[in-house]
């Protein structure tokens, strides 16, 4: 008889554990933990506050515990799964909700009880959305989703939209009066300067034209068609014109947005030519492309802006000892550039490097067999592959760029940057609303710059035809290219060796650039602070890397693998952390966490979140990176034989990233170690970081210290790192340059 | 995993909470705002005389006010210790500070007693000037300048480092005390022309006189006892004032409103003004004048007698209204000018 396969109802489903258990936990947690604290510390509640005391009184409560309850409850009634996952969202939703509420009410800072309810009930509307086929995933997956949205909404969301109100929302009135003043101040634009006699936008707008017309001749000479010159002829007057208008110009925005372009073309014209060199060049100088490109990971940030006041200062080395000049040129953008220059070529050397590497062989070997030569080859092959990816570079060096504080801070010779001014007006003229509308004027320039690169051009893969990499062996380079290539960076390697050199040589001599005699003072001077607070900076970063990869992971995860509603924001908003200058979110968390019940501010608490969320779109790139390289169907299989996703994910797909994980761990760690734009506005008593401590030491011109704890510093991360690239290279995965990226 | 992540979550939240935990002999949070070293040595040596924890945070004294405005509704601090006297003013007008009567109120200089009026506590005393690098002004050929209005003569461009006000209450209190000397209409006339000689404007108080003991500029605007330290640390620097009247500053003490641990506070208050604890600044290698008249001066610490030092009218230029139109009208007509 064949075996007709009658469906019979399958018996109304037994007990759900992981409602009946998510349930209990959050009941528990809701009626025995005190939903209070009474201040700052994390481990002192408020009395009489637990979930038995407020019940009676808080109705707002009262429902969440009962909805928590009933949703554990579902969970033992036998009913159909969708019904038990519709219940249980409903009782999930309302529970949240009312708890919200209830915690924003009572505005006393958040206790464990209110944590865990919350949590809790957020995981109960996980597990329903799950069983309740939302999701088409099974609950641990569910669960995972919403509370990532969660914790992405309240940690980088909420921040951001805690600045835009500040800029105009000056004490509880809404206003554009800040926001017009700032403006108008000469500290953010100011074109038409009244002190000087000339015409500032008069003489922008002459100059422009003049351009204008020349590159619309030169265009038309060239092509002889219209498009083109159209184009280039509006690129020019727009562009053209504004660029002029801003060199002519003072303030924040003209020296971050000239910074930018001017760092971005050099860094990715370098970046390209070392790229290029690294991988067809036939000189034995290619090897020390790999570690001179992990220096600026694990530099301090503004070390080599210290080294560069050092050498090229009025006094500096170079400039005086060596050229006799007595000029303080570098003191200011050039300084900022250089530096800026020196610390992201190589970020854009790898991004490149991973372009070029995966540039198709056999177009070049075709162009060769029809009789090109090998310049030609480059013109016309290769660099048209590579736009996409040089565009890519650009982009993010200008993020960088305009983001970056440390450089300014320390070589800036006293002229405003957007990151510095946030930092100032917060904590010189007091403004946090002024703080604001710098904030979300750097804000808007970087994710303009992220969104492009995001949508526009890291979508389009232009290097291989076929999707599959050429074979055949790498064409050698034009002689004279390799040659000079080769100079450029030898140059560049003796730059590299001086500057820090000359850290090092800082600190073990008495005064820096005076008395040269060789001490070990400063680095005795370290201890006691300078120890402790290297310890401690290495203890939270250790601390932060943890949850900031496993969320990383987590959520590239989530966004590779599961197709839910909102995705795409989820990665989004994740990845708002790239976009972020450091300076912005750090006044966003002390405006977000620095009242009501999420205060969080004064605690080592807050430095750890700031860490975690600041790192995790490097995991969450690496794990998006290495997670689409497995095939499916190995998850499938373990799916079928009955594993639930946690099982799937910690048997199947963590033993295969293993290496992306862990070069994830020490990427966090790094950057933790030197972060500090943004935990500037975080450091409490207990906690003082390495890089804010060199900070006070410049400041302080005990440069001798400075450089020690400096020293320190970069010894120490470039032992994690050859530690990782020893383990990388045992397990078998090259280090890419998603981990890498900033 | 998800476990072993929720348990590493768990430990660390747990090692962080307990760092968190308070000592058992009482302890207090201060915000410090002179050198580092000084708030090491206030750190190590306060238990050893009353039992208690003490810990600090250091900022600069503009950046402590910013941070005591942004946390005046949960304040984490119990004393600001040190920093120019200006932003104490404004704390006290702010009410993010109270005044507190120290035990050792008689014991004070009175002159800078009477100067800030309840409003705050004078810690010590400092006296504006600059630090002359000789060296470089030779090379130039160029003498040291003699007042205010001197620095602004063409030959000395480049040469010349002062702090930004913005940031820095040194600054300030150079603009204020031009003001009080010139008349503000002659005072920014003189800044204006000064602006072509300036190299940085810093951002540090005590930066110019780094900046001159390196040789970057000739001249550095700082308070002569942050020159001093540098003659001491051995940059070849000698320091100056300008004779047609210089400022001082009356380095500030204040108790916190709503402190967390008030009698703490109060306590070390009484502690800091203490000759014991006072001598510490110059262990510190901090040469201003000490406020309680019973603490030995440093030897190498500038004397008021030795400079013409003008009336300064604290309660004035340490009202919020007057200091922030000062320093906003030097944003707008100094700072961006082209040099």
């Amino acid at each position: 008889m064949a075996g007709t396969a009658v469906v019979t109802a399958r018996p109304l489903s037994r007990i759900n554990a992981t409602l009946v258990g998510w349930g209990a936990v959050t009941l528990l947690g809701a009626l025995l933990l005190p939903w209070a604290r009474t201040g700052r510390d994390l481990g002192v509640f408020a009395p009489q506050t637990t979930g038995f005391d407020l019940f009676s009184r808080d109705w707002m409560l009262g429902v969440a515990v009962v909805c928590a309850a009933i949703a554990g409850a579902v969970g033992t009634v036998p009913l159909p799964l969708f019904a038990r996952g519709r219940l249980a969202l409903a009782a999930g939703v309302i529970g949240t909700i009312t708890a919200a509420w209830s915690i924003s009410a009572r505005g006393a800072p958040m206790g464990p009880g209110a944590f865990i309810t919350i949590l809790g009930l957020l995981a109960l509307i996980g597990i329903g959305l799950a069983l309740g086929g939302y999701l088409r995933a099974d609950a641990f997956i569910g669960v995972c989703i919403v509370w990532a949205a969660a914790f992405v909404m309240i940690f980088i969301l909420y921040p951001l939209w805690a600045v835009l109100q500040a800029s105009v929302f000056v004490k509880g009135r809404f206003t554009l009066d800040v926001v017009r003043e700032t403006i108008q101040s000469p500290s953010f634009l100011l074109i038409n300067n009244p002190g000087t006699p000339e015409d500032e936008w008069h003489m922008a707008l002459v100059a422009g034209a003049i351009v204008t017309v020349v590159v619309a001749v030169a265009v038309f000479a060239l092509t002889r068609r219209v498009r083109p010159t159209v184009l280039w002829t509006l690129g020019a007057a727009v562009g053209g014109t504004s660029l002029i208008a801003l060199y002519l110009g003072f303030g924040a925005v003209r020296n971050s947005v000239m910074l930018a372009l001017v760092v971005s073309v050099v860094s990715t014209g370098l970046g390209f030519l070392f790229a290029v060199l690294a991988e067809r060049s036939r000189l034995p100088i290619r090897r020390l492309f790999g570690p001179v490109s992990i220096l600026p990971i694990i530099t301090p940030p503004f070390v080599l802006g210290l080294a560069i006041i050092y050498l090229l200062g009025r006094r500096g080395f170079i400039t005086y000892q060596l050229l006799g000049l007595s000029t303080t040129v570098f003191f200011g953008p050039l300084g900022v550039a250089l530096a800026q220059i020196l610390a992201y070529t190589p970020i854009a050397f790898l991004i490149l490097q991973g372009v070029v590497q995966a540039l198709n062989v056999s177009l070049e070997e075709a162009a060769e067999t029809l009789g090109a030569n090998r310049w030609h080859i480059l013109r016309t092959v290769v660099w048209p592959l590579a736009r996409p990816g040089i565009a890519n570079a650009f982009l993010l060096v200008a993020i960088e760029s305009l983001a970056d504080f440390g450089n300014p801070i320390v070589v800036g010779g006293g002229k405003p940057y957007l990151a510095t001014e946030v930092f100032f007006s917060l904590i010189g003229r007091y403004n946090p609303n002024e703080a604001a509308v710098f904030g979300v004027a750097l804000l808007m320039m970087t994710l303009a710059l992220f969104v492009v690169q995001n949508r526009w051009i890291g979508k389009a893969s232009y290097v291989t035809v076929t999707g599959k990499p050429g074979q055949g062996l790498t064409r050698p380079l034009p002689r004279a290219l390799d040659l000079g290539g080769t100079g450029v960076f030898v140059l560049w390697v003796l730059v590299i060796v001086v500057l820090y050199g000359s850290v090092a040589v800082g600190s073990v001599t008495k005064l820096w650039g005076f008395d040269n005699t060789f001490t070990l003072a400063h680095l005795k001077g370290l201890s006691p602070t300078g120890w402790a607070v290297f310890r401690t900076t290495a203890v939270l970063s250790a601390v932060a890397a943890i949850p900031s990869t496993a969320v990383g992971f987590l959520i590239g995860y989530l966004v590779t693998r599961v197709t839910f509603p909102g995705r795409d924001m989820l990665e989004f908003s994740s990845m708002l952390s790239f976009a972020t200058p450091g300076t912005v979110m750090g006044i966003g968390y002390i405006l977000a966490f620095n009242q009501g019940p999420l205060l969080l501010t004064g605690t080592t608490f807050v430095i750890v979140l700031a860490f975690v969320f600041r790192n995790m779109p490097v995991a969450l790139r690496a794990g998006v990176a290495s997670i689409y390289q497995i095939d499916r169907s190995l998850e499938e299989a373990s799916t079928m034989l009955r594993a639930g996703s946690s099982t799937t994910l910690r048997r199947v797909v963590l033993p295969l990233v293993r290496a992306a994980v862990l070069a994830g761990l020490v990427f966090s760690f790094v950057r933790a170690m030197t972060a500090i734009s943004q935990v500037i506005f975080l450091i409490t008593p207990q906690t003082n970081l390495a890089t804010t401590q060199i900070l006070s030491y410049v400041n302080y011109g005990t440069v001798g210290l400075a450089a020690a704890l400096s020293w320190v510093l970069v010894v120490f991360m470039a032992l994690v790192n050859v530690a990782l690239y020893q383990i990388t290279r045992r397990l078998g995965v090259r280090q890419t340059a998603e981990m890498l990226k900033p | 995993m998800k476990r072993l992540v929720i348990v590493c979550l768990v430990l660390a939240l747990g090692a962080i909470g307990s760092a968190n935990a308070a000592p058992a002999g009482g302890r207090v949070t201060v915000l410090c705002s002179p050198n580092v070293e000084w708030c090491d040595l206030l750190k190590a040596q306060f238990p050893k005389a009353t039992g208690m924890q003490l810990d600090f945070v250091r900022l600069s004294s503009g950046e402590a006010l910013a941070r005591l405005r942004a946390e005046k509704a949960n304040p984490i601090f119990d004393v600001w210790f040190g920093g120019t006297g200006d932003p104490h003013f404004v704390a006290n007008e702010e009410g993010l500070s109270e005044f507190y009567k120290p035990k050792a109120w008689d014991d004070l200089r009175g002159e800078f007693r009477d100067a800030v009026g309840g409003k705050y506590i004078p810690l010590y005393i400092g006296i504006l000037g600059w630090a002359v690098n000789g060296r470089l002004l030779r090379e130039k050929n160029l003498p040291e300048p003699k007042t205010w209005e001197e620095m602004a003569d063409p030959r000395y461009k480049g040469l010349i480092a002062y702090p930004n006000p913005n940031t820095s209450g040194t600054g300030y209190t150079m603009v204020a005390t031009m003001v009080q000397v010139y008349g503000e209409p002659k005072a920014f006339d003189i800044l204006k022309r000064m602006h072509k000689n300036v190299a940085e404007y810093t951002r540090a108080g005590a930066a110019p006189g780094v900046l001159a003991g390196r040789g970057e500029v000739a001249v550095g605007v700082t308070f002569v006892h942050d020159a001093v330290l540098q003659i001491l640390s051995g940059f070849p620097v000698t320091y100056g004032s300008a004779r047609d009247g210089t400022g001082y500053e009356i380095g500030g003490l204040s108790l916190i409103k709503n402190a967390p641990n008030r009698t703490n506070g109060m306590a070390f208050i009484d502690w800091a003004l203490s000759p014991a604890a006072q001598v510490l600044a110059e262990e510190a290698k901090s040469y201003q004048i000490p406020s309680n008249s019973k603490t030995p001066v440093p030897k190498v610490a500038p004397r008021f007698q030795d400079f013409n030092v003008i009336k300064y009218n604290f309660v004035k230029y340490g009202t919020a209204s007057v200091r922030d139109a000062l320093v906003n009208r030097w944003t707008k007509e100094i700072f961006p000018l082209p040099k």
